[in-house]
């Protein structure tokens, strides 16, 4: 072993600049090859089907020009239900989320006994995250007789058919995603520990409490570690389907009927590749033009501390 | 030292044996098959199978097996992708779509050789898979639609039976009748699209869509808008369950019907799901089988229907190995002692004669139905039109059946908004 090591590491010496980067795209050759395969050609072949009514069973499509996106925002009352129910979604999930995930990441942030499991118990949720499992604990719990009706009978409250109401059922999974905080959680926690001591014990000693020193100095030093998050859940956010899809199908009255969801149904369930494509497109712009404005927006509330490192 | 070497047995293991076991496989006649069912029907199927490849050796059957709505997803991407199994399992409202893209194969040959037998199946039996003329699947079972009815519930609650010829009426208040004295539901939701489809029979001698397809084939809204005003009665009565519920429990299969929790007294489904419904309920339960009610001085609104069929697709690699089997499946007393009629009244005659003497409780009951149905029916109708699935999915359940159940819309209203969009669709196919 030891000797290996040795070994690579003279050649390292030996070789120049370019054997370094081939050896680079060799490693990210898999990935890249599978990224050309599985991902660029069929989001450029989805851009291609947009502008037709391709149909996944007959296997055939003409070049129909923008009538999907024409149907799409003036004819299809369902589109635009699909599209209400993710905008609420992503208004209430990410910021739940977020705060969450900061909020358990600041707790874990100590050198308490045991801390590690507590890192990976809060963990665990965001990777059994889209699982049946979690769908029928989800009905088990937000069920006409679940655990939250049980627990408001208690205190002599009748609870509603939290799933079975539209004014309810997508705040269960709303709940659900601010309980799966863990990846923002990680992110937050390396963040955390990457905020110099020193800061906290001069501030200590000038007399700032816990309220102001989280304030002034947790939240600035963490505003780069804010932006990435925000950035990535609301992509997610977006891109919701598998809640919606096992928890609640989409109903009840299309409340959760996610823009993913929908997109799905129009392609698998009603062989309509070609407007369902067109629907993915539009997302992606949505989602680009939105990720656009947090990036220009940036520049006033995101602060890199300079000089540290670079 | 020693993981080294148990590392290098199993390399050399995997890069020799393996190939080579492939390549004794290769003489094997590989045919993928393909269903859609509940856990019952897979067990049956599975155990079929085996024996199959223990009765032909060189025959290997490579299954897959799914929910109703994934076997469409899978088999729809199949299809695009050129990879359709040998055989797959078909639906009277599918089939037709399926035969008009090119993805099935005419089986008149195989009829016509005997390969695929059909010297003791009647022609009636075998009418629901010809499109076009030609024979395009294969009937597994003969079935039709049903209320079953759990007898113990209805002797505690102190309800006589209904006579066989029942009315809506007569429905309605024994539903009430059984949540006023037991508190259980007297039936599960009734909105599903197979009764708007049949609707029509009992009153009008008409059904959901025209002959050609092109169209509605109903006149008058008012017998849909009465159907939807006696479902909310009885989801305000208690006597049917809420819609609402429904939606909180989401869509668990025929295993998971009320009537199966003793949950409700009444249950609506296919007459074959007896048998699934009547295995998850447990053998000490009593259950009898019920025509749909109909209207006051109206007609029969059940009729028989192929259960499911079993296709070859056009995309087969082994059509004759699949045909065989297909054979096998439907006129084997062995096969169908496994099978038991999960899929439907076995549609060959001396499978059913032999199948008779030993017939467990479901399965008596079930023959007996159909017996029932056979003497009072309504004609089968054309299959489903393609743009079936674009109506039930985008229009009937998501502003029919859905904002009337909610109480957001009136029939009424919902009923001519229905009729309206619904129309708009099937003329563009």
């Amino acid at each position: 072993m030891a000797a290996a090591t040795l070994n690579k590491a003279k050649r390292r010496k030996k070789s120049n600049f370019g054997q370094d980067n081939l050896v680079g795209y060799l490693f990210i050759g898999p990935w890249l090859a599978a990224f050309l395969l599985f991902t660029f050609i069929p989001i450029s072949v989805s851009l291609l089907l947009s502008f037709t009514d391709y149909n996944v069973l007959a296997n055939s499509g003409e070049f129909i020009g923008l009538d999907n996106f024409q149907r799409m925002f003036f004819e299809d009352r369902r589109y635009w239900r699909s599209v209400n129910a993710t905008l609420k979604y992503v208004v209430f999930s990410v910021p739940l989320r977020l705060v969450f995930a900061l909020g358990v990441a600041m707790l874990l942030n100590s050198y308490r006994r045991g801390v590690g499991v507590y890192r990976a118990a809060f963990y665990a949720p965001s990777i059994i995250g889209g699982s049946i499992a979690v769908a029928v604990m989800w009905r088990e719990i937000f069920g006409n007789d679940g655990l939250v009706n049980f627990a408001l009978n208690l205190l002599g409250i009748d609870g509603p058919n939290w799933l079975g109401r539209p004014e309810t059922a997508i705040w269960t999974l709303i709940i659900l995603a601010a309980w799966q905080f863990g990846s923002p959680m990680l992110i937050f926690l390396a963040g955390l520990k990457n905020i110099p001591k020193h800061l906290y014990e001069s501030a200590e000693i000038d007399g700032a409490n816990a309220w102001q020193r989280f304030l002034r100095i947790t939240l600035p030093m963490l505003t780069p570690i804010i932006f990435f998050n925000l950035i990535m859940q609301l992509i997610s956010g977006f891109m919701v389907f598998t809640q919606a899809f096992i928890v609640t199908q989409g109903k009840p009255l299309d409340t959760t009927l996610f823009y993913a969801l929908y997109v799905y149904r129009r392609a698998f369930e009603q062989n309509e590749m070609g407007y369902a494509s067109a629907m993915a497109w539009v997302m992606l712009m949505v989602i680009a033009l939105l990720t656009a404005l947090v990036f220009r927006s940036s520049s006033y509330w995101v602060h890199y501390e300079a000089g540290d490192g670079s | 030292m020693l993981r080294k070497k148990a590392f290098f047995i199993i390399l050399a293991l995997a890069l020799f044996v393996l190939p080579t076991l492939a390549l004794m496989a290769q003489d094997m006649t590989e045919v993928r098959i393909s269903w859609w069912g509940s856990q019952n029907r897979h067990d049956r199927t599975i155990a079929a199978i085996e024996l199959y490849e223990e009765l032909n050796h060189d025959i290997d059957i490579v299954y897959e097996f799914q929910g109703w709505g994934d076997h469409w997803t899978k088999l729809s991407t199949q299809a695009a992708g050129g990879e359709l199994p040998d055989i797959m399992q078909h639906d009277y409202a599918r089939i037709e779509e399926w035969v008009a893209n090119g993805l099935l194969m005419p089986l008149d040959g195989y009829i016509e050789s005997g390969a695929i037998d059909t010297m003791s199946i009647a022609d009636s039996s075998l009418a629901g898979g010809m499109v076009d003329g030609q024979m395009y699947g294969i009937n597994l079972g003969n079935n039709s639609e049903v209320f079953t009815l759990d007898t113990d519930a209805f002797a505690e609650a102190g309800i006589e039976l209904p006579p066989l010829d029942w009315t809506w009426t007569q429905f309605e208040e024994i539903a009430n009748q059984i949540h006023d004295s037991l508190g259980i539901h007297g039936i599960g939701v009734l909105t599903s699209d197979q009764l708007w489809k049949s609707q029509y029979m009992g009153c009008c001698d008409q059904w959901s869509y025209a002959a050609d397809g092109m169209s509605l084939g109903y006149e008058d809204d008012q017998p849909l808008i009465d159907y939807y005003s006696m479902l909310l009665r009885l989801q305000e009565s208690g006597g049917m369950q809420s819609y609402e519920d429904s939606v909180a429990r989401g869509d668990q299969g025929v295993e998971a019907q009320l009537i199966v929790s003793q949950e409700a007294a009444m249950a609506y489904h296919w007459s074959n799901q007896i048998v699934a419904v009547w295995n998850a309920s447990g053998a000490e339960r009593n259950f009898v089988m019920y025509p749909i009610p109909r209207p006051e001085g109206g007609q029969s609104q059940n009729y028989i229907k192929p259960s499911m069929f079993f296709s070859i697709t056009s995309q087969a690699e082994q059509p004759d190995a699949a045909a065989a089997f297909i054979d096998w499946f439907v006129n084997s007393v062995e096969a169908n002692e496994i099978l038991e009629a999960e899929r439907g009244v076995p549609i060959s005659s001396v499978v059913r004669d032999a199948l008779l003497p030993n017939l467990g409780a479901a399965q008596a009951e079930m023959f007996n139905y159909l017996g029932v149905i056979e003497m009072d029916n309504s004609p089968i109708r054309p299959a489903d039109p393609a743009a079936h699935a674009d109506v039930v999915n985008n229009i009937f359940v998501p502003e029919f059946v859905e904002p009337v159940m909610y109480g957001m819309i009136s029939p009424e209203d919902a009923a001519s908004y229905l009729r309206e969009e619904a129309n708009r669709i099937l003329a563009a196919q």
